[in-house]
């Protein structure tokens, strides 16, 4: 009995080796180049539409890019464990630091997203807000729908007398790092109470009108389910959901919904302040932020890739370099642009191709 | 005889491996989450669960301050909530399995419970969020608000239906399984002698099910304790609904937090900041603590049973 069970455990454990043995065979046999990256959720959605058009016309380049949030891929990228990393925010001066120890890393947009504030009130569209108001909203200062400060800007709207439920992340996010930097431009209280970061401590918590959700979709969904919330966004999941938009004041006194066009015209208003990929500590997530212009939209950011000027390996250099090269040429184009994403101005791409 | 005993004492040595290293991985995971919590202790004291503040800011770690204390509070306000819809549902349900249900859907009860027990508890929190928060909004939050919104516990105006009423509901429906097991074996393990006594002495049935309930005190403790547990360490479904808020409130309308769904929540990105790790592994060292007075809460309660029994 024991003599057989021996018998039957070697032939399993046999078996189990040959399968090794043959499923390594063929991965080492085509001289592949494997590029790993890892990063912000934010663009995968249009990484994984480039890198699925890029590797078809270079079969030999093999992509794989995991979406984790910008903090762990930069924790990623700082281990060594990939190639490149995307980050929404731009890397902090200590971190940049600390990479330039062991070697040149360049810091580049890739694309422009725009965060969006959502809001659910049966009856009301059209909503606009400025942003000392929307500031006070977040606050938890102002109550009901049809407080002063918001009939003030929405005469028409039939707005009801019902208490505002604020959706926010409640994990931390650079959506949330990227809406709390607007809030407290363009609003001194809020940057005296609150201040901006990728979490913050919501007053309006205190007051048991705030609620979180977990990542885009978390606020997404509570934002649909709960009538007279209002939340925050990236404009991708806006876009998904059909949600209504707030119509935000900008610096030029408009009120801007965000579109592609809105967008754009709000980063070709600062394309001259976006600093060279060697230096990418040194943007400031503050000036593409409320930009002037008579139709740029107020919150709009980039996400952006991090890489090393130098690899070991030659093959794997050569190849990234090639990958970013198409990105921010061929990759612009709206063919490959996934709907939700806008692309790069482009004075913006030309200057970055200069410098790479 | 000889060989007898040295194969005792062998056998004896290799189960104690196993003690040694169940008790070893539990005591080290104390020590990793105690000295894991040092560098936020030696920066607030005792403040991290003391206070309700989540301050996070990046680059300049002498400003942050995290306190826990609303998670805290949330998370033994939502599990004694569980406790208390658990009981009832648990209890009942065992006794009507164990005495009045026809033999033909016993097993089939039986076994469509022991299938909630192990259902993923993701698929509890989508329901919870989807059906649950909207109907206990609508039809028990707001009716109860309306009409009797002295009383401090339906003091609040739902906002959202998010609340640690909805936790506290879904958490109790998902520990139910565990809880009614445990009673369900003790129920059945009754000496039938006991249930002809009550009888003969012209009990009713709902005297008799009181008495032989009185029999698995214990087993109602330790269902309640497993629940309990489960119910403080229950992450992604409670997360789904209870609002993660940092808020402290008497009413089961408000939103709130609990530990387990803030570590869950901010885990991710955690380590960008100089504290909030250690904050993190502090709030999960108060679950220890939690669990750890349960427990012995349980262990008092059981033994003043025996003792009355033996008495």
């Amino acid at each position: 009995m024991r003599r057989l069970f021996v018998l039957t455990t070697l032939i399993l454990l046999a078996a189990v080796f040959a399968g090794c043995t043959q499923t390594q065979k063929p991965e080492t046999q085509p001289e592949k180049t494997v590029i790993v990256g890892s990063g912000a959720t934010f663009p995968q959605p249009q990484l994984e539409k480039w890198i699925d058009v890029y590797t078809k016309r270079n079969p030999k380049v093999q992509i794989e890019y995991t979406g984790k949030g910008s903090g762990g891929g930069q924790n990623d990228f700082k281990q060594g464990l990939v190639d490149f990393a995307c980050s929404d925010p731009p890397l902090s001066e200590s971190l940049w630091n600390e990479l330039k120890k062991r070697g040149q890393p360049l810091q580049f947009p890739i694309i422009v997203g725009a965060v969006v504030v959502v809001y659910h009130i049966p009856g009301v569209e059209n909503l606009k807000l400025d942003g000392e108001t929307l500031a006070k909203i977040f606050m938890g200062e102002i109550e009901y729908w049809d407080n002063f400060a918001i009939k003030q800007l929405n005469p028409e709207a039939n707005l009801p007398h019902e208490r505002i439920l604020v959706v926010h992340r409640s994990d931390s996010s650079g959506t949330t790092k990227i809406f709390t930097t607007y809030l407290s431009l363009v609003s001194d209280e809020w940057a005296e109470k609150v201040g901006a970061g990728k979490t913050v401590d919501w007053p309006v918590d205190k007051l048991g009108r705030g609620v979180g959700g977990k990542g885009n979709q978390g606020v997404a969904t509570a934002v649909k389910q709960n009538p007279y919330s209002i939340g925050y966004v990236e404009l991708s999941y806006a876009l998904k959901e059909n949600f209504p938009m707030v119509a935000l004041k900008n610096k030029a006194g408009n009120f801007v919904t965000a579109n592609e066009e809105t967008i754009k015209f709000a980063v070709s208003m600062v394309s001259l302040s976006i600093p060279s990929p060697r230096e990418g500590c040194k943007e400031d997530l503050k000036a593409l932020l409320n930009a002037a212009g008579e139709k740029s939209y107020p919150i709009v950011a980039f996400s952006h890739m991090v890489i090393w000027e130098k690899y070991e390996n030659e093959a794997k250099e050569k190849a990234i370099k090639d990958f970013v090269k198409w990105i921010l040429t061929e990759g612009q184009k709206s063919e490959n642009i996934v709907q939700g994403y806008v692309g790069l101005p482009e004075d913006v791409t030309s200057k970055l191709l200069a410098e790479i | 005889m000889n060989v007898t005993s040295e194969k005792v004492d062998t056998f004896k040595l290799s189960l104690l491996s196993f003690c040694v290293l169940v008790f070893g991985i539990f005591a080290l995971m104390i020590v990793i989450y105690l000295t894991a919590s040092v560098p936020i202790f030696q920066k607030e004291d005792i403040q991290i669960y003391t206070t309700n503040v989540w301050k996070a800011v990046e680059d300049n770690p002498d400003e942050e301050f995290y306190g826990v204390l609303a998670a805290i509070y949330g998370s033994v306000y939502t599990s004694v909530l569980a406790v208390l819809v658990a009981l009832p549902l648990s209890i009942g349900f065992a006794v009507f399995v164990i005495d009045y249900a026809p033999q033909k859907i016993r097993e089939p009860l039986i076994v469509a419970t022991d299938i909630m027990a192990g259902l993923p508890t993701i698929i509890y929190g989508v329901w919870g969020a989807f059906v649950l928060v909207p109907v206990l909004r609508d039809y028990v939050m707001r009716p109860l608000y309306e009409h009797f919104s002295f009383i401090p516990l339906f003091s609040f105006e739902p906002a959202g239906g998010y609340s640690f009423l909805a936790a506290g509901v879904l958490l109790g429906i998902m520990v139910t399984p565990f809880a009614s097991s445990i009673i369900r074996e003790a129920y059945r393990m009754v000496p039938f002698t006991y249930r002809e006594a009550a009888f003969s002495l012209g009990a009713t049935r709902y005297e008799a099910t009181k008495i032989l309930l009185g029999y698995i005190k214990p087993a109602i403790v330790a269902g309640i304790l497993l629940a309990f547990g489960r119910a403080v360490g229950e992450t992604v479904a409670v997360s789904l609904v209870v609002g993660n808020a940092f808020n402290i409130h008497p009413s089961l309308f408000a939103p709130g937090y609990t530990i387990s769904s803030l570590i869950a929540n901010q885990f991710g990105n955690a380590f960008i900041y100089g504290y909030m790790v250690s904050a993190l592994f502090a709030a999960g060292f108060f679950l220890f603590v939690i669990g750890l007075a349960v427990n012995v809460g349980g262990l008092i309660i059981l033994r003043r049973y025996a003792h009355a029994q033996r008495g």
